[in-house]
């Protein structure tokens, strides 16, 4: 039993919901301070575009759901909606890197910029689709563009950051 | 390898069930989802304010190169504002008493009656997609969901999360924010003046405070009326108000259908930068025109989620629409949303929002 919970304690899951705590605290308070143009860079989906560019589309994914029910729980949004918008920027991000072999590190940069501003965008639509609406307005392009040119600042130190989260140890963990 | 891909596509699959089912329980208003967040501020909260010292000075560095012309320019002009204000505001309190007195005599609520707790603004919402801010104070303070925050300038918003010594605050501004307004308008008619009556046949202050609940003394030109729940005070009354004194002036009566209109609408958000707007004007008394720079306070009522009179802003546009649909006014708030520091939440918990 104590065996089970050392292990489950090393996991690199366990590991990500620490990590995840971390930056979701730097973007409750930095961030939510810090707005270029009045608009929020948003620290937390960079975090996961990062996870989705440096590993599978499944880990993306997951990393993206998690990450987004965590925000959910500081958020006054209904709970549930930051998870399902990560989710999907994760994989995407995942699965645009697919086609390279061996992408450089702006590739990655470029890439992680684009998912985490195309979150803006489709925050508003899911928030729109269970009935959340005014949102979908021009302002989301600030919103995003914001994103976009601090996810090309943050995303550098992130992407270390993301790999060493999840890095599977032989032997211990999973 | 296949069997780790299985369980990560059983994950995903389980998680994204869960946030279907949140969202679906958030939304039809269950108090469980509360819990969670509770329960999660429990362990987050900790980590929230070791990075919050952490990343302070760099936040005020941000500010302070962002913003010090603006700051030394607004402080020379809140200077010249205070100055202005102070006498306005000497009149503006007196006023206020004669009306909660007045609203006291006839047994109409008022925000005097009502405990507040003061609270400072300790965050902003970390997302681009929601009007709220963070406050200091909590449950412990009696804070509960859907009590109304005002500011010193007037109604912020409603509390929509509440914490042990933590709160969440939708904004006014917040597109799911609605509530039920009344719109003061002038009235069209002019009040009829009428020549000054006999001295016998005039009421006096004496015969009109009788019939109240209250103890008083007067004379024809002051009286002193101890009210239960108010401070005693001395309340002038000018000569000529009082009919055959100071010299038999003309009395202006104002006749009930003469006084303002209060017409009511509701209320609603439309994103930050964007002024809200007042929709669903109540049809039958849509009969006077509405004006650029009516004030807007809040209706009140059992079901409403502020108490009455709460000052909310003035008509800064209105805008006609064809049909029965009714014109839909643009508001121009009172309260500067883009600088709250301290707030004052009113422990006054609407009907709708009880048990939560």
């Amino acid at each position: 039993m104590f065996e089970r919970f050392l292990r489950a304690v090393a996991s690199r899951w366990f590991r990500l919901v620490l990590v995840v705590l971390i930056v979701l605290s730097v973007q409750t308070t930095f961030f939510a301070e810090v707005r270029p143009f009045g608009f929020a860079v948003q620290f937390i989906a960079i975090f996961v575009a990062s996870v989705g560019c440096t590993h599978d589309v499944q880990t993306g994914a997951l990393v993206g759901l998690i990450s987004g029910l965590m925000y959910d729980a500081v958020l006054a949004t209904p709970l549930g909606i930051s998870a399902l918008v990560f989710g999907a920027i994760g994989a995407l991000a995942a699965f645009l890197m697919q086609p390279f072999r061996d992408p450089t590190w702006w590739l990655r940069l470029l890439a992680i910029s684009v998912v985490a501003a195309f979150g803006e965008v489709l925050m508003p639509v899911v928030k729109s689709v269970v009935g959340l609406g005014g949102w979908l307005n021009l302002r989301i392009v600030g919103a995003a563009l914001v994103t976009f040119f601090g996810a090309l600042v943050v995303s550098a130190p992130l992407m270390p950051v993301s790999r060493w989260t999840l890095q599977e140890r032989v032997g211990r963990g999973d | 390898m296949a069997r780790t891909r299985t369980n990560l596509t059983r994950a995903i699959v389980l998680l994204a069930l869960a946030a279907v089912f949140f969202i679906t329980l958030d939304l039809s208003g269950s108090g469980s989802t509360s819990n969670v967040r509770r329960a999660f501020d429990t362990i987050f909260a900790p980590v929230e304010g070791v990075a919050r010292v952490v990343t302070r000075p760099l936040s005020n560095a941000w500010e302070a190169v962002r913003q010090y012309d603006e700051v030394v320019d607004e402080n020379d002009r809140l200077k010249e504002q205070v100055a202005l204000q102070e006498g306005a505001a000497v009149a503006a309190a007196a006023s206020v008493r004669l009306s909660q007195e007045l609203l006291a005599l006839n047994g109409l609520p008022t925000l005097a009656g009502i405990n507040s707790v003061t609270a400072q603004v300790i965050g902003e919402t970390p997302t681009n997609f929601s009007q709220t801010v963070e406050i200091n104070q909590g449950s412990d303070s009696g804070i509960k969901v859907g009590m109304p925050v005002l500011n010193a300038a007037g109604l912020i918003g409603k509390v929509t999360e509440v914490f042990a010594d933590r709160a969440l605050v939708m904004l006014i501004s917040d597109p799911d924010y609605a509530l039920s307004v009344k719109v003061v308008t002038k009235s069209s008619r002019t009040p009829v003046t009428l020549p000054p009556l006999p001295t016998e046949d005039a009421p006096t202050v004496d015969s009109v405070l009788e019939s109240t609940n209250t103890s008083s003394t007067s004379s024809t030109s002051s009286t002193t009326t101890t009210i239960l729940g108010f401070t005693p005070g001395t309340t002038t009354i000018p000569p000529e108000v009082v009919a055959g004194a100071g010299g038999g002036s003309n009395i202006t009566v104002p006749l009930a259908s003469q006084l303002a209109v209060r017409e009511t609408g509701i209320l609603e958000g439309r994103g930050p930068g964007t002024r809200p707007i007042v929709r669903f004007l109540d049809a039958s008394t849509r009969g006077s025109a509405i004006e650029v720079g009516a004030p807007i306070v809040s209706a009140g009522g059992s079901r409403s989620l502020a108490p009455p009179d709460i000052v909310i802003g003035v008509v800064s546009r209105v805008v006609e629409r064809l049909g029965t649909a009714g014109p839909v006014l643009e508001i121009d708030l009172v309260a500067d949303l883009s600088s709250l520091s301290f707030l004052r939440v009113l422990l006054y918990q609407p009907i709708t929002e009880s048990g939560r």
